[in-house]
């Protein structure tokens, strides 16, 4: 594994016990420069994980907490007339920030979640036609309650789109919760030091584009997907977007391994969170029933000519 | 071991070999039947899960043994063929009930496929045909099944379905290209299987002929097409009378061989107009052809495989054991005056050393009164149409005298009687006079073809005149003339005597539509025999010719080297690509050589297992000395497959993989050997 991203990820795992998958998920798809959308029930320690990134990474952060009476411009800032310069004058929202917490997103009206997924995707922030760039890196990672809970208006299939990857927390195992018991404090996450610059995050984004994906790598991605739009039983089949996405997330996982090749057991370990949000269909509920990535994965032999 | 419950595969087989064997019901001996009805009975059981253990291989082998030697005292009676063919089946029905292992099952399944084609020895009817092409079908669905348990029955059956599709135009390709080869060995005969008209004709013989449907052959005519009273088929000539029986003179028989040792064939002068036609004649196992007289072969191909004898009848050099093709012409006008008079004389003149001492008397004052030979056989005819005579096929029986019994007391019979009285009278008038068997008449299909029955079967006499030759006359078209201008059928409807088979179409012929139908499936029979089962060396030829234009050898050459390269090409078109993908990977081929080995260790990689994730389940269940080996295969594959490689690099694994490849197996080798 890359030795300075053991350390970030080491550094998390004290913060968020028991939850290392998911936190290599989590520096996968930073690095791989996508958003980031953590879906699970109050308390699971969806905001403790977005903290104790940017924490490590060292990069500006902010949270935004989604209501049902959030405005965009509550989330992007506005212009103020200022009387003793007698001009408006622009106070930048808190999605002026590297990283973003955007808690609870859908619990927000769907206007304020397209004003911050077009930010997402754009980079930028149109306010009374003059067009703010938003600082680079820009991450958002948006936790979201599961649909069937009250009072959230779930994002379409358009949207989720625009997450590069879901990851799921979980229940923390016996000895995990026992740990956290114990003397866990959350008070001493902001004493933590940062583990690397933002520069050198930037460095390692550049890297990641440099790694080998050889042909039959290209071919086990494209069997995956068209077997996904070929085959019944896959209500939404994955875009083009998503086989990109794919691609992204398997080169990023690999760097974290410390590979500069991928293998196909990186994109079978970032597929169910690259795909499964995807193959979903909106409004069904993803718990309880049998994952369509794991039917999609057992379906193609990655080693077939 | 497998286990035969709910096992698609083994119920599809039992079905499968219990219908060919029920489809051998003739040949096959009765208790081997029953031994098959009971091993199918059984693995339907264990398929059903009605019952749980197969009979143990201790009770088998007592049964085998007891079966081995019933079989051996029946087979003296059977023969080669049948007994080889009983054994066959009973092997195959022990084998069912032994059936443990897929050793096992493919031999029962290759064994079956041996009795499909042993079936097309007793039928090669259009149904059977049909019957044991989806028989062939089924057992391929077996093997499907046998191969991919787990898919459904309806997708193993669309697969060969499939595959069966794919197969029939190069069937068909090479059914009409590859060379047609006469069959490699001699087929056993065997007395049950001749059919038709026999060497020896007793008064009572041919009624019994009369009550079978059976197609006797067939007949396409050129253009012109013979008249009902022309339409006598000459098949044998009879020239031995002992009182009671007619038979193929011995001495004629001798006089044949010798000819056919000199190989002078009896070449007769033709004259007069003369129409052609084309046979195709069922199967008899015997030698003889049928023809109108004079009928002498058509073209060089047929002359040489037909023997032309002196009593103007026709055999082929080979007995007809299966559908027998050949073309004829006939002179009708030439008369048959010229072979030997002398011996025909001689051998017609005989006559039984007593009995009938009416007759004697009556021809004896005939003769006195009608000294020219023309007139006397008039007066005998006229005799026939004035006595009440009685066409019939039930004639009560005569034993004692019975031409004399036949022509003063009964006055019934049936074409034999007739022919065979007038032949006696005219000998004893010293008119040489000989019987002739064959067919008279025909069923005339619109345009097509001439259907010939064994129920048209007949007998006629010749009477020798020093001019004209050989003359027919025959007596039971005085009788009733029906018989010969309307066929059988007509001559006797009212009597009632044919006895039908209830299910015979000829039954309805009243019925318009049902006849119609019943003039289609003759019309289908006619192509089979025609076109698939009388497909031999001269059809070939023929339709060769009207593909590619006239025939030289290399022309012909040619013409089947390209149609096989053309299969040829086109398979390897299919294959190839598959082929030089895995020749092209040598590095990905010893990846899966090394997979091979550990499969004899019981390791399998899942299928959608990567590469490391399987090394690293291997790493977990075998010792050191394996793993290791194991591992650095899956280096090298990897590095092959996921890295940039330099063509040095590529070069260098290819010889790495080889050494660790080898490295793997002698330790894959050794843990065999503990």
């Amino acid at each position: 594994m890359h030795p300075q991203l053991q350390d970030a990820i080491k550094q998390v795992s004290e913060q968020v016990i028991g939850k290392q998958q998911q936190i290599k998920l989590a520096f996968t798809c930073l690095l791989a420069n996508g958003h980031l959308l953590i879906e699970d029930l109050p308390g699971m320690g969806k905001t403790t994980l977005s903290h104790a990134l940017a924490t490590v990474l060292g990069l500006d952060f902010s949270r935004i907490q989604f209501t049902s009476d959030l405005l965009p411009a509550d989330m992007l800032g506005l212009n103020i007339f200022d009387s003793a310069k007698q001009s408006f004058e622009f106070h930048p929202g808190p999605i002026f920030n590297q990283l973003i917490l955007a808690d609870e997103i859908n619990r927000a009206s769907p206007k304020t979640q397209s004003a911050l997924l077009e930010a997402m995707e754009e980079k930028q922030v149109s306010l009374d036609g003059e067009t703010r760039a938003l600082p680079t890196p820009f991450f958002v990672i948006g936790t979201q309650n599961p649909m069937h809970q009250s009072g959230t208006y779930p994002l379409p299939e358009s949207q989720l789109d625009r997450f590069l990857m879901r990851i799921q927390l979980g229940y923390p195992d016996w000895q995990a919760e026992k740990k956290m018991l114990l003397g866990h404090d959350n008070t001493t996450l902001k004493s933590k030091p940062t583990v690397m610059s933002v520069s050198h995050f930037i460095e390692m984004q550049q890297q990641i584009t440099q790694v080998n994906v050889s042909e039959p790598i290209l071919d086990y991605i494209l069997k995956l997907v068209t077997h996904s739009r070929e085959t019944d039983g896959f209500p939404n089949p994955l875009s083009p977007r998503a086989s990109k996405a794919l691609l992204q997330a398997s080169k990023a996982w690999a760097f974290l391994h410390g590979r500069d090749y991928v293998i196909p057991e990186d994109i079978q370990a970032v597929l169910p969170s690259v795909a499964e949000h995807r193959m979903r269909a909106a409004l069904s509920d993803f718990n309880g029933q049998t994952s369509l990535s794991e039917k999609l994965l057992e379906a193609i032999d990655p080693l077939a000519a | 071991m497998i286990s035969s419950a709910r096992n698609h595969a083994h119920f599809i087989l039992t079905l499968v070999f219990l219908c060919i064997s029920l489809s051998l019901l003739e040949p096959v001996m009765g208790w081997i039947l029953i031994l098959v009805v009971c091993a199918a009975v059984m693995r339907g059981a264990l398929y059903l899960e009605l019952h749980k253990h197969a009979p143990s291989i201790r009770t088998l082998n007592l049964l085998a043994l007891l079966s081995a030697i019933v079989l051996a005292y029946f087979s003296l009676q059977l023969g080669v063929l049948l007994g080889m063919i009983n054994l066959l089946v009973l092997a195959c029905s022990l084998k069912l009930m032994l059936l443990r292992s897929l050793k096992d099952y493919y031999q029962l399944v290759t064994c079956c496929g041996f009795l499909i084609g042993c079936g097309f020895i007793f039928h090669n009817s259009i149904g059977f045909s049909i019957f044991y092409l989806f028989l062939t079908l089924l057992l391929l669905l077996s093997l499907a099944c046998n191969v991919s348990p787990s898919s459904t029955l309806n997708a193993n059956f669309k697969r060969v379905a499939v595959m069966g599709a794919q197969a029939l135009p190069i069937t068909a390709l090479l059914f009409i290209v590859l060379p047609q080869i006469g069959p490699l060995w001699q087929m056993p005969t065997s007395k049950s299987h001749q059919t038709g008209l026999a060497e020896q004709v007793s008064p009572g013989d041919i009624a019994q002929l009369s009550q079978s449907a059976d197609l006797a052959f067939r007949v396409i005519f050129k253009d012109q097409i013979p008249a009902p009273q022309q339409r006598y088929w000459r098949a044998l000539v009879m020239e031995q009378f002992d009182g009671k029986t007619w038979r193929v003179a011995p001495e004629r028989k001798a006089i044949q061989n010798q000819y056919k040792r000199f190989n002078k064939e009896f070449d007769p002068a033709l004259q007069g107009p003369y129409f052609s036609y084309t046979i195709i004649a069922e199967p008899t196992h015997q030698n003889w052809l049928y023809s109108i007289d004079i009928g002498i072969p058509d073209g060089p191909e047929n002359a040489n495989r037909i023997w032309q004898s002196h009593e103007y009848q026709l055999t082929s050099t080979t007995p007809l054991v299966s559908n027998y093709q050949y073309k004829l012409r006939s002179y009708t006008q030439t008369p048959l005056n010229q072979a030997l008079f002398s011996v025909d004389r001689r051998i017609n003149l005989q006559l039984p050393s007593q009995g009938n001492p009416k007759t004697q008397e009556w021809v004896k004052s005939l003769r006195s009164q009608y000294p020219d030979d023309q007139d006397l056989i008039n007066a005998v005819l006229a005799y026939f149409s004035e006595q009440p005579f009685i066409y019939t096929l039930q004639p009560p029986l005569m034993q004692i005298n019975s031409v004399d019994t036949f022509l003063f007391e009964q006055q019934q019979g049936f074409c034999s009687h007739y022919a065979s009285a007038m032949a006696y009278v005219l000998r004893l008038a010293g008119i040489p006079a000989r019987l002739v068997t064959g067919y008279q008449g025909g069923e005339m299909r619109e345009g097509a073809f001439m259907s010939v029955y064994q129920y048209d079967a007949h007998a006629w006499i010749e009477a020798l005149h020093s001019d004209k030759g050989w003359q027919r006359y025959d007596p039971t078209a005085v009788v009733a003339p029906n018989r010969v201008e309307f066929g059988l059928r007509a001559a006797i409807q009212e009597a009632g005597e044919l006895i039908d088979s209830p299910f015979s179409l000829s039954r309805f012929s009243a019925i318009a539509w049902l006849n119609e139908f019943r003039m289609l499936l003759k019309d289908i029979d006619f192509m089979w025999t025609k076109w698939i089962l009388g497909f031999d060396k001269n059809s070939q030829k023929d339709l060769i010719k009207s593909l590619i234009g006239e025939l030289t050898p290399q022309k012909l050459a040619l013409f089947g080297v390209s149609v096989i390269g053309i299969i040829i090409i086109l398979l390897a078109l299919f294959f190839l690509p598959s082929l030089r993908q895995k020749n092209q990977d040598t590095i990905t081929k010893y990846y899966q050589k090394s997979e091979k080995l550990l499969q004899k260790l019981k390791i399998y990689r899942l299928p959608h297992q990567g590469p490391m994730d399987f090394a690293m389940s291997v790493e977990s269940k075998l010792p050191n000395s394996l793993n290791q080996p194991f591992m650095q295969v899956t280096h090298v594959y990897m590095q092959h497959q996921y890295q940039k490689n330099s063509q040095q690099q590529k070069l260098r694994n290819k010889v790495l993989i080889k050494h660790k490849w080898s490295a793997l197996k002698k330790a894959v080798k050794k843990q065999i050997k503990r």
